[in-house]
């Protein structure tokens, strides 16, 4: 069984920061044309060009959210994927599926969504020559190593598992089984796409074309977005309101101040500094809810030193090192939730999400937690440096707090010290290249709500953004049963199963949940984060 | 015959011995010229109030224990329960972030504001002083050359240039910091040393000094040297000043000294994002370095004030 390719994901901090360059346009208020049910909302430009396969930061994908819809969609509110375009997705080995695609679905500009504009999008995706960043969510599909090979040249155009086989049907075959692949197709990356993308790709790129509840107005990079909503919009989740404005802010801060001043309508990621008053600057218009990113410690295995028995009780005693509850609380004012696990909980119960499966080991429990240290053989190298990138998302504050829990809790103020790496670039840089000595951060935001996102890419030998190699050949075979598994409770429990083991391993210290939070002007209502805490635009009602 | 010529010498001698005289006699007017300036400091109230509160933060630097029972350093100094907790009783200045002391990190932050301004301004006025006075002194092509390595090093900001070396060196301490700043502070040194010791070398005493037939060596540090410390002591002490607030800047920007080392640049980044909700964090370590700054700023002032000749 071969593993999948999967890109480093560690960007989420980052991409928080993506596009927040230009001016700010303040002021301006809700949109142009004085359409009453118009709402504005703080952005920021994206990265790239708002080709579905090539966004994978947030504001890109705010955009994409609205103006497009695949052949699943994740339910707003449990994180469930259900079918949106697809009318069936069959399979029998969990290996080949063919997918059905519903009737009457339409791009905004009047041509009919078929299973060809499917399949050219997902070609185009996957194609090196492409130069998509979404790529690597099409190489579990047959031929991908074919049209994106990891070095050289592209022998083929077209993936080979990809076949159209009637105007509303095609079928696609993995290299590999993958059971709930169907609910890995809410990404944006797997959208379908009109034929004027291919034939007119300047133009659609100037004003792109979907067959989402929005269509896009007009951009003017560095100031705002108008989205209108489109009447035609055959789905079943229809604009409730007439409109979004995407303000860019470069400050989440002004955006902030926006809202309380009524120039702005909603900022979604409060600002850390306004925590602490949010809830009375905004009389309970403030939502604070679990995203589905976690952060852990992951180790370097490649050292010698941190892959042996007794390393495997230091981690763990690491662990209980760490007061959680008292960093979450103090450090990030409830936006972060202890960890008991190494999922999310915007999984829910039934996608695999448990919570306190971690257990004692991630409780915190200085006695113990001194006492596994010492049978453990003491700290490698006497002292732990936690890695991290000083220029995003501080995380100087928590490394510091965890340092000091850790010192504190072992009774050495020498046991842990943090290591800033300048950027995040030359931190990735060296995680890499495996130049860590000790634990490093890392954040996972997941791509899709299911609990293989949150093990097999991090945990599953040289899957790649399994950062520290880590490797365990009973955790890979219980995730390669779960893919195999057509039974999605059974694989769900599978996957679980394979989670104890990086617990019984302490693979990387899971840290704590993040949520996404949002606030708003009393003029919205029905406002509510989906599990990428994005804003569910369509929802929103104004007046 | 042999009377004679050992008569000759002995005039030579006499003539030497004059010369010398007149040479001593202009070093006592040069240090006298110091001792006005003294003298003039010694009535100075400002002079009187910055010393007062130098020797203050050097008694802080140099035994900070005397004047906190905490360390900064002891196992559970810091305990998250505290953080950001206000003034109190027994916390004179309150909690930072991480529930550590600020008191106690302020009385030992000093001594790394200071050592670094210190070392920084010996090493400046060492280096500039040094090859300040060889490019005046020998002129032609080696000050041709060290004009302008001056340039390119005064051209390099001094944010960049840290950039620059943090990045290779990757951790901060009060000697990276200080080596950053030496190496991207000299040039000033080095441009008013050498225009002094240009503006100097053609009075008239040098001349006479070098018609006498002294060595090169001697006319540099006999006669040249004196005449120029005015101004290099001038721009040093004021300097001072402006290195610890530079300190400060590296340290906020993260390229200056890290954690756990204690830097009052770095306790005010650390307190800037909830300086709103709870200012005190920030005020402490900042009104520190404020204090600080203007001691040694309003020293070099008064310094300026006693010994420029122009000033007078």
């Amino acid at each position: 069984m071969r593993t999948v390719r999967t890109v480093k994901r560690l960007a989420w901090a980052a991409c928080a920061t993506a596009g927040a360059l230009a001016a700010a346009a303040c002021g301006g208020g809700a949109g142009s044309g004085g359409s009453g049910a118009v709402l504005s909302s703080s952005w920021g430009d994206p990265q790239n060009p708002l080709e579905p396969a090539n966004t994978n930061e947030v504001q890109g994908g705010k955009v994409l959210d609205m103006v497009f819809r695949g052949l699943k969609r994740y339910d707003p509110r449990t994180g469930k994927a259900k079918n949106m375009l697809a009318e069936r997705i069959e399979t029998t080995d969990s290996r080949d599926f063919t997918i059905t695609v519903k009737d009457g679905w339409k791009f905004s500009n009047g041509e009919p969504v078929t299973a060809k504009s499917f399949v050219d999008a997902w070609n185009y995706g996957a194609s090196l020559r492409n130069n998509q960043k979404n790529a690597y969510f099409f190489g579990y599909i047959e031929g991908y190593d074919k049209v994106h090979p990891e070095t050289g040249a592209q022998s083929a155009d077209t993936l080979s598992g990809l076949k159209v086989t009637g105007p509303r049907t095609f079928t696609v075959r993995l290299n590999q089984k993958f059971s709930t692949f169907p609910d890995t197709l809410g990404y944006a990356a797997f959208d379908p796409l009109p034929s004027t993308f291919f034939t007119d790709h300047e133009g659609w790129i100037a004003k792109p074309v979907g067959n989402g509840p929005y269509r896009i107005e007009s951009y003017t990079r560095g100031s705002a977005m108008n989205l209108k909503k489109w009447d035609g919009y055959p789905g079943p989740d229809k604009a409730r309101n007439d409109g979004v404005t995407l303000l860019v802010y470069t400050d989440n801060n002004t955006a902030y101040t926006d809202v309380l001043a009524g120039n702005l309508d909603l900022v979604d990621d409060v600002p850390a500094t306004q925590l602490k008053n949010v809830r009375t600057d905004l009389n309970g218009r403030y939502i604070n809810t679990p995203a589905g990113i976690i952060q852990t410690l992951a180790f370097p295995y490649y050292d010698p030193k941190w892959n042996t028995p007794g390393a495997r009780k230091v981690r763990t005693g690491l662990s209980m090192a760490i007061n959680r509850k008292q960093i979450t609380d103090t450090i990030f004012r409830g936006t972060r939730t202890p960890a008991t696990d190494w999922t999310s909980p915007v999984l829910g119960a039934d996608g695999g999400y448990k919570a306190g499966l971690c257990g004692k080991a991630c409780t915190y429990d200085p006695a113990q937690a001194r006492r596994l240290v010492r049978e453990g053989g003491g700290l490698p190298g006497g002292q732990v440096r936690i890695t991290y990138n000083a220029d995003t998302g501080s995380h100087k504050q928590w490394v510091d707090a965890v340092c000091n829990s850790i010192n504190n809790a072992l009774g050495n103020d020498k046991a842990c010290v943090g290591n800033p790496v300048g950027t995040f670039a030359d931190f990735r840089n060296q995680i890499t290249q495996h130049k860590m000595s000790g634990p490093f951060r890392a954040g996972w935001q997941m791509d899709y709500p299911l609990i293989q996102d949150f093990l097999q890419p991090l945990y599953y030998t040289n899957a790649s953004s399994n950062d520290g190699k880590w490797s365990d050949k009973r955790f890979d075979h219980l995730v390669d049963q779960a893919n195999a598994e057509g039974d999605p409770a059974r694989a769900v429990q599978l996957f679980q199963q394979a989670e104890g083991v990086v617990r019984d391993n302490m693979a990387a210290i899971p840290l704590w949940y993040q949520n996404g939070s949002a606030g708003y002007t009393d003029r919205l209502h029905d406002v509510a984060l989906n599990p990428f805490s994005v804003p569910v635009y369509d929802e929103i009602r104004v007046g | 015959m042999s009377e004679k010529t050992i008569e000759r010498p002995t005039t030579d001698e006499a003539a030497l011995a004059k010369e010398l005289e007149a040479e001593e006699k202009a070093a006592a007017r040069q240090a006298s010229l110091l001792r006005d300036g003294w003298a003039d400091l010694r009535k100075r109230p400002l002079f009187i109030l910055s010393a007062l509160v130098i020797v203050c933060l050097l008694a802080l630097a140099i035994a900070p224990s005397l004047f906190t029972a905490r360390s900064p350093f002891s196992n559970g100094f810091c305990q998250l329960q505290n953080s950001m907790n206000g003034p109190g009783s027994g916390h004179l200045f309150g909690f930072d972030v991480q529930g550590c002391d600020i008191y106690t990190r302020t009385v030992y932050g000093t001594r790394n504001s200071i050592v670094v301004g210190v070392v920084t301004t010996i090493a400046t006025t060492l280096i500039g002083g040094l090859l300040g006075m060889l490019a005046g002194l020998i002129g032609g092509w080696v000050d041709m050359l060290l004009s302008r390595i001056t340039e390119v090093f005064s051209a390099l900001p001094i944010i960049i240039g840290g950039l620059l070396i943090m990045s290779i060196w990757r951790t901060g301490d009060v000697w990276t910091v200080s080596f950053i700043m030496a190496i991207l502070g000299w040039p000033q040194v080095f441009r008013i040393m050498r225009g002094e010791v240009i503006s100097n070398k053609y009075n008239d005493y040098v001349m006479a000094a070098r018609a006498l037939g002294a060595d090169s060596w001697r006319i540099a540090f006999r006669h040249i040297l004196p005449n120029t410390l005015a101004p290099v002591i001038v721009i040093t002490t004021m300097n001072l000043g402006v290195y610890i607030s530079a300190e400060a800047a590296l340290s906020y920007l993260g390229i200056g000294i890290q954690s756990p080392n204690i830097s009052w640049g770095l306790m005010i980044s650390d307190a800037q994002d909830r300086f709103l909700t709870s200012p005190h964090a920030l005020l402490f370590p900042a009104g520190a370095l404020s204090l600080t700054v203007l001691a040694f700023i309003m020293l070099g002032d008064v310094v300026r004030d006693a010994f420029d000749p122009k000033m007078r």
